[in-house]
């Protein structure tokens, strides 16, 4: 015999009735806890045994309860209150339509809890080192026989009593079941490093896979409203005869809001006059159109002065300064229309009140940086 | 003498009432493994390989023409509006029905104690998950654009939105693949201690590993025993609830519609009992095979195959009058567009379908009151095919007869299927006995553990239980 600690005493039976016979008597005897292993349920040996209720049930419940709730919560706060839909002209929280899926969800908690929570939780599956799956007994059990075991559970066992027991209510054979070696797949180091060699591959496949889509852009996911039938501008089309595929207006119309602009020179711009009102929304309107156009280059304050002026080696004008501030309304429309020296025209851009609007809100930015004492507020 | 003879009678009454043995012969625990397990994972006989090659050809044509499909669109269905729903949908709730008597086995014949159903509820609940497969397979493909299915989750995406829940199709979705997810579970728990019977047994080091780690180490420890038993019969309650649900989801697709012959109450019942009507008929005819092929007569008896085509014929009945409650509904409601629409289907441009249906469902199953012929093969073949041809048109008549002619008299229509139509069908039936086919020889059929539960003299014969 090894040295090896003994894990436990196994008996094997023929029957479940003499397995149920033998172990009252066992159990008066000997002061070690029994097992039974045997090859489908067995009634009564539960009780026998001393098992108490399984608590299944109850996990059940408890799982089945959080799923309805969780699956009600959730459909009342996305079609309610997240992303209301009004369907039917029900009202937004109409819970006799979530009910299917409440049930659903009901059922999906509670039968994994039920199965899960049995394999995983309650018989601590999937184990592979247990010492009864090394031993000889194990496939007569998983085909006919019926085992009892007394196990030592760390204490020492007196073996030759207990096999004397065992063979004595009937046994037919009897076999010793020894702890396994330590350590192994199982131990809680090997799971670390497992872990760890997961977390390092996952973490170098994202770097893999955002440098090749970086580097190689041949993939391009998720674009499928890219890949449609549609025209681009300035793309050929054999739709018209004339193979272009963009359209000149229809001669002699003006497309709504866009008035021709004919005016070539900015000395002659200088006439116009800006069409709207200075009010709040027009302010607001030319803050926008300033800030998502003009500022890039211009800067946010209208000085000429950002980052952008450094690294292109770009000098953008500096909109506050006084040869700027003096220009009519007019002039400064010209530029945006039509461009002035590196700067295109935004013409396409911005529209007509757009335009305007930004003129209105240059005044603001200028009177701002040349302020004086009576424009402080009391 | 005289009370002698009552006496006898008495007995005989009550040897009467006694539901027969669930084998036949003798049968000791060790042998059902020999007799169960030994084929499994050799090599299969030529018949299966025959089989198995022309249900592989009807898969690749489905497969083929669902990859057409995919790539032109389905426009290449017969599909047009007003009938948008067609084949597609029809597989869909006709494979989604075979699988109900899976559960209906496995799980409410559990609750019920039927022992008969223990032989009978692995080949059954298998049959379930392929079928369920197959029925997936087709609202998945109708969507035209299957790689954007994940659309159906209620995820949180950049387009801010959300998936509507008061829509029966979403209902569906947590419907079908709850039940999906549940049968596979429902399947694995129970196979979990013959897998580890497979892996007491094989000596082969391969079959070994595969068999280790799919059993999760299994040793058949009563107090293991004590919970699963426990958790098994809460998944059966579970899926007992399930399986009602399920073809209910299925018929509010048309139910909560607003299309005459469709918006009925009658329609969840009336689903659920068809649903199990034509699983029935399907395992009857996989049942035939296997206890013919496999050599299981012994274990899956005549007793089994009567038990079956009873409730077959029950079905049936409870079919020909919901039948006869379209009908009734037609013409008591007194409303003229479900008038019309039940007239359509017995005297409109489908008329045959409709009748087909009556016969096939209502009447040929009317057969089985003979006991000559629930217990002979040929009778119970005829009927299952026949009930199996009649509740794919069950689902025709109610889809295309009720849709070609809508509330729009202009936009009526004759619905044609088109070859790929056809050859997709083909496929689904091709995939679904591709999986039993593998299924036969690569797990047990025959759920062992649960048949050594309740062979005679497995159970102690204690006081006040139960026994032989």
């Amino acid at each position: 015999m090894s040295d090896r600690k003994i894990f436990s005493v196994v008996g094997i039976f023929d029957s479940a009735q003499h397995l149920m016979n033998a172990i009252p008597d066992i159990r008066k005897r000997v002061n070690a806890p029994l097992e039974a292993y045997t090859p489908y349920p067995v009634e009564g040996l539960d009780k026998l045994l001393g098992y108490r209720k399984s608590p299944v049930g109850g996990m059940v419940l408890v799982m089945g309860i959080i799923g309805a709730l969780s699956a009600l919560g959730f459909e009342l706060w996305t079609s309610g209150r997240d992303y209301p839909q009004v369907t039917a002209g029900k009202p937004l929280f109409s819970w006799e339509a979530f009910v299917p899926i409440m049930f659903e969800v009901t059922v999906l908690f509670a039968a994994f809890t039920a199965g899960l929570g049995m394999l995983l939780l309650l018989n601590r599956l999937p184990m592979f080192r247990h010492p009864m799956l090394r031993s000889s007994s194990l496939p007569l059990v998983t085909r006919d026989r019926f085992a009892l075991a007394v196990e030592a559970r760390g204490a020492e066992i007196d073996v030759e009593k207990i096999t004397r027991l065992l063979q004595e209510f009937g046994a037919k054979s009897v076999e010793v079941v020894e702890e396994p070696a330590p350590a192994g797949v199982a131990s809680p180091k090997f799971f670390l490093r497992t872990l760890t060699a997961i977390g390092i591959v996952c973490i170098l496949a994202g770097f893999i896979t955002y440098w090749t889509m970086k580097l190689f852009p041949i993939v391009k996911p998720m674009v499928h409203m890219l890949d449609q039938p549609r025209l681009n501008p300035q793309s050929p089309s054999r739709y018209f005869s004339d193979g272009s595929g963009m359209r000149m207006p229809v001669s002699g119309t003006v497309a709504r809001g866009s008035v021709p602009y004919t005016i070539r020179n900015q000395e002659l711009a200088g006439d116009l006059v800006n069409p709207l009102y200075r009010t709040e929304t027009v302010l607001r309107q030319g803050r926008q159109a300033y800030m998502n156009n003009c500022s890039v280059c211009h800067g946010v304050l209208g000085d000429g002065k950002t980052s952008l002026t450094k690294a292109y080696g770009a000098k953008p004008a500096n909109l506050v300064s006084q040869s700027i501030a003096g220009l009519p309304d007019g002039k400064l429309y010209h530029v945006i229309v039509a461009g002035k020296n590196a700067m295109a025209s935004y013409s396409a851009e911005l529209g007509e009140d757009e335009r305007w609007a930004t003129v209105h809100y240059l005044r603001v930015l200028q009177r701002a940086a040349n302020a004086r004492d009576e424009d402080i507020p009391k | 003498m005289k009370s002698g003879s009552t006496l006898t009678t008495a007995e005989s009454t009550l040897q009467l009432l006694k539901p027969p043995s669930v084998v036949t012969g003798h049968l000791t625990i060790g042998g059902l493994d020999d007799q169960v397990l030994t084929p499994v994972g050799t090599k299969p006989p030529l018949a299966w390989f025959v089989a198995f090659s022309v249900t592989l050809s009807a898969t690749l044509i489905g497969i083929a023409l669902i990859a057409y499909t995919i790539a032109t669109g389905i426009g290449v269905w017969g599909n047009n509006v007003p009938v948008a729903w067609a084949f597609d949908i029809i597989n869909f709730v006709f494979w989604v029905g075979i699988g109900h008597a899976g559960t209906l086995i496995s799980a409410i014949l559990l609750l019920f104690r039927a022992r008969w159903r223990n032989a009978i509820s692995r080949f059954s609940e298998a049959m379930t998950i392929f079928a369920v497969i197959c029925a997936t397979l087709f609202p998945l493909i109708h969507v035209g654009r299957p790689w954007l299915a994940f659309w159906l989750a209620p995820y949180p995406n950049q387009r801010a939105i959300w998936p509507n829940f008061r829509s029966p199709l979403l209902w569906d979705v947590f419907a079908v693949n709850t039940y999906f997810l549940v049968s596979l579970l429902f399947w694995y728990i129970g196979l979990i201690p013959d897998l580890a019977s497979l892996r007491d047994r094989t000596t082969n080091r391969v079959k070994k590993a595969v068999y280790t780690v799919l059993a999760l180490g299994w040793r058949g420890a009563s107090l293991h025993w004590h919970h699963y038993e426990r958790a098994y019969l809460i998944i059966a309650g579970l899926a007992t609830g399930l399986v009602l649900s399920v073809h209910s989801v299925v018929s509010f697709d048309f139910a909560v519609s607003l299309v005459p012959g469709w918006h009925m109450t009658i329609f969840p019942p009336y689903f659920v009992t068809g649903a199990i009507f034509a699983g029935f008929a399907m395992v009857v005819m996989a049942m035939v095979v296997v206890r013919k092929t496999m050599r299981l007569e012994n274990l899956i008896t005549d007793y089994h195959l009567e038990v079956m085509n009873k409730v077959i014929l029950t079905c049936s009945c409870l079919m020909g009058y919901a039948y006869l409650l379209e009908g009734f509904t037609a013409w008591y409601s007194m409303n003229p567009y479900i008038h019309h629409t039940f007239m359509q289907y017995i005297t409109g441009s489908y008329w045959w379908a409709g009748w087909l249906t009556i016969t096939c469902n209502v009447l040929i199953p009317q057969l089985l009151w003979l006991r000559p012929i629930r217990r002979s093969y040929s009778g119970m073949i005829l009927v299952a095919v026949a009930v199996t041809v009649g509740m794919w048109f069950e689902r025709f008549v109610i889809i295309v007869s009720s849709l070609h002619q809508d509330f729009l008299p202009s936009s009526w229509q004759i619905y044609k299927p088109t070859f790929v139509d056809y050859g997709i069908l083909l496929g689904s039936f091709g995939l679904f006995f591709t999986l039993v086919l593998l299924f036969a020889r690569v797990l047990p059929v025959i759920a062992t553990s649960e048949m050594k539960m309740v062979l005679p003299g497995s159970q102690p014969a204690h006081k006040g239980g139960r026994h032989e």
